[in-house]
């Protein structure tokens, strides 16, 4: 019998996942036999230079893109292969996301957009998951805000709100595509905080893709891309060994 | 020769062929009337002798509905090319930056609409001449008149040289926000403007208002002379012309208050509320969107409800053998059915801008439609988001236009027939219930037609293209 992704202690993994744009001469490669899973309760960051296939890693392993050969799981579940409706039915549920910019739907005020996932599913939260979204709009000072749509809001003001529709659902995994690039460093940080205090105090997995140093040093463990290949899997790192270690797979490249 | 097809490559833009259709429609529209107007005179100098009162009346007639026809298609070609130049922000911005001027660019977009006009006008010309040279021989074969030597005459230029005109000024008019683009709106900071600017409308508010209580006046004093005099329906039908030209001013001023009640109507859940803000988004689009529907919806439930009030006056106190010997009823229902065929023209042309809107709407908010499926929308969702929206601007439309073609019918017949016999006779508005059935219906299909492109458009959205940092 073949062993579950849980039981490796994993909320998702993929295998000798391989993911080939055009075709004859002009195709490009943008993930080559990748095989990685994502640890529960971790917060994975996912590191490489523009095309290394991060973001293409990413897309397939939330059921956002189909691979061109290979599997990925998401939990037990063999996502490789699922048809639209499943897909969409799994990202609802059990995928929290937190985009670079444009995470909210400007029609909606905050409140609405928090519970996009639950309404968009045809239900109210429970009393649990009602307790839950209240501890983290007081947390992240949101009270004030919850009748405003999204264009009242600072940049960082809007992340968090991301974040708590993110978390709202308790995912398997939250999927952060570059959460801070549209940010100051400032509000950056606290974002990415943010973040690591969801992973720390909740258990909540985490897999966020970036190309900053000091982003990536607040996640408990480093994977890096780099020409469709991951090419380091590090624990937690400073911004300045994350630097050096990008540098020199640059230089070795050139 | 690549210059040439270097300038037109424009057309290609999402919109620009429905802007042609549109002066096409008008274009062609207006020639078949005016060929139908010379073959009527035609007909009545061969059969009575001399037919210049009839002439004068069908040309007075045809030129009312031609007007009709193209003041709608303008409103529509206005609407579609502001909102092709929303659509253009980033591009415009950037020629800004590189150095280009507003004028210039508005200019641009001015000229686009007049090749559109132009392609329009001969499409609809030729469509028009052929329709008017196979339709009068058809006619004459079919009533054994005698030939028609001349169904091509040189004034039936006039329509097609009006639809150059108009959809040039409509371009010139819906690319006015060309001006308020800055250089740097291209770089970065893809904040989406949610709001329109309100700063002129406010003008045209307090023209509207006035208008439209003039238009009041004058109305409820052809409906009271009118208990004395049948001409008090001269008065009214000024009212009714000041007041409809107030609503079609002010529509961003009223739609928005009923598409918000119609909204309401969708009840709560996310796909609702989403698709009731969408139509609420860009009010001034929609809401001239809509008056374009509405004008169609009024007008024919105008010529339903008045030929139908008049109808149960008059033949009051007949019995109904009498009634059809009379042949009135009958005449009543044929004019009434031309006359509402006619102005349900203008209606097809708001249709085609109705079915726009909803395409452009779609594109211009990928990305959004992108999180949306990426944070778990259904394809089914989306199709149910689509139609609410485009059912959302119908229903709201055809509510309105039911009521307000009521009151204008009303206003007719009472105005005309308050002063039968004794005078002072207050009529009842009698409501026909096949028209509004048609009214009802074809709205329920354009509704199902405005959504089909729009929702394959929108179910086709892959969310990682659609969330691609651009």
């Amino acid at each position: 019998m073949e062993i579950t992704t849980s039981e490796l202690g994993l909320a998702a993994r993929v295998t000798h996942l391989t993911k080939t744009y055009g075709s004859g001469d002009g195709a490009v490669r943008a993930l080559d036999d990748v095989s990685v899973g994502i640890r529960q309760g971790e917060f994975t960051a996912i590191m490489g230079p523009s095309g290394s296939g991060k973001s293409t890693l990413m897309h397939i392993m939330a059921g956002l893109d189909d691979p061109t050969s290979g599997r990925a799981w998401i939990g037990d579940t063999e996502i490789t292969g699922l048809g639209d409706r499943d897909l969409t039915l799994l990202r609802r549920r059990r995928v929290g996301f937190v985009f670079q910019s444009f995470n909210l739907v400007p029609t909606l005020d905050v409140r609405a957009n928090i519970l996009l996932p639950f309404d968009l599913d045809g239900r109210r939260p429970t009393v649990a998951e009602s307790e839950r979204i209240r501890n983290l709009v007081a947390a992240l000072g949101l009270e004030e805000r919850l009748s405003h749509r999204p264009h009242e809001l600072s940049g960082g003001q809007q992340q968090r709100v991301a974040i708590v529709r993110a978390l709202a659902t308790g995912p398997d995994l939250i999927f952060a595509d570059e959460p801070t690039g549209n940010l100051d460093s400032r509000t950056g940080r606290e974002v990415l905080e943010l973040l690591q205090a969801a992973s720390r105090d909740r258990g909540q997995c985490i897999a966020m893709v970036t190309h900053d140093p000091i982003a990536a040093s607040h996640a408990d463990r480093v994977l890096f891309l780099g020409d469709g290949r991951v090419v380091a899997d590090k624990p937690r790192q400073t911004p300045e060994e994350i630097s050096a270690h990008m540098l020199r797979t640059e230089q070795a490249a050139a | 020769m690549s210059g040439i097809s270097e300038r037109l490559v424009f057309l290609r833009e999402r919109g620009m062929g429905a802007s042609v259709l549109v002066a096409a429609l008008s274009s062609a529209f207006g020639v078949v009337l005016l060929a139908t107007t010379g073959y009527i005179g035609f007909l009545a100098t061969t059969s009575l002798g001399d037919g210049g009162t009839v002439v004068m009346m069908v040309a007075l007639l045809s030129a009312i509905f031609i007007i009709i026809a193209m003041y709608v298609g303008a409103i529509v070609t206005a609407n579609t090319f502001s909102t092709i130049v929303a659509g253009r922000t980033r591009q415009i911005a950037l020629l800004r930056l590189i150095g280009a001027t507003a004028r210039s660019e508005r200019r641009r977009v001015a000229s686009q609409g007049l090749v559109v006009g132009i392609l329009g006008a001969v499409v609809g010309l030729a469509a028009g001449t052929l329709i008017a040279v196979v339709g009068t021989r058809i006619a004459g074969d079919a009533i054994g008149a005698p030939a028609y030597d001349a169904p091509i005459q040189p004034w039936m230029l006039i329509p097609p040289v009006a639809v150059v005109l108009t959809t040039w000024a409509a371009a010139w008019g819906g690319s006015r926000r060309v001006l308020s683009v800055t250089p740097r709106e291209a770089l970065g900071g893809s904040v989406e403007r949610t709001h329109e600017e309100v700063g002129r409308r406010r003008a045209r508010n307090g023209i509207a208002i006035v208008l439209g209580l003039l238009g009041a006046l004058l109305l409820i004093g052809g409906v009271l002379a009118g208990l004395m005099t049948p001409l008090g329906v001269v008065i009214a039908f000024l009212g009714g012309l000041l007041s409809f030209t107030a609503l079609v001013l002010g529509a961003a001023g009223i739609m928005p208050g009923i598409l918000r009640l119609v909204g309401r109507a969708f009840g709560g859940s996310a796909t609702s509320r989403m698709a009731a803000e969408n139509a609420l988004r860009y009010p001034e689009r929609s809401s001239r969107m809509a008056i374009g529907v509405v004008v169609g919806v009024t007008l024919v439930t105008m010529f339903a409800v008045a030929s139908e009030t008049v109808k149960s006056v008059v033949l009051e106190g007949f019995t109904a053998s009498e009634a059809e010997e009379l042949g009135f009823a009958a005449f009543l229902d044929g004019f009434s059915a031309i006359m509402m065929g006619l102005v349900a023209f203008s209606a097809v042309i708001a249709a085609v801008g109705l079915v726009n809107l909803l395409t452009i709407g779609v594109v211009q908010r990928r990305t959004e439609l992108g999180l949306l499926r990426a944070l778990g929308l259904s394809g089914g969702q989306i199709r149910r988001m689509v139609l609410l929206e485009a059912a959302h601007i119908t229903i709201a439309s055809t509510l309105f236009g039911l009521v307000l073609g009521t009151v204008y019918g009303w206003a007719g017949a009472q105005s005309t027939l308050g002063s039968v016999g004794t005078g002072g006779v207050l009529v009842l508005p009698a409501v026909p219930w096949l028209p509004i059935a048609i009214v009802v219906a074809a709205m329920a299909i354009l509704t199902l037609l405005a959504a089909v492109a729009p929702t394959r458009l929108a179910t086709r959205i892959s969310p990682v293209e659609a969330l691609a940092v651009t």
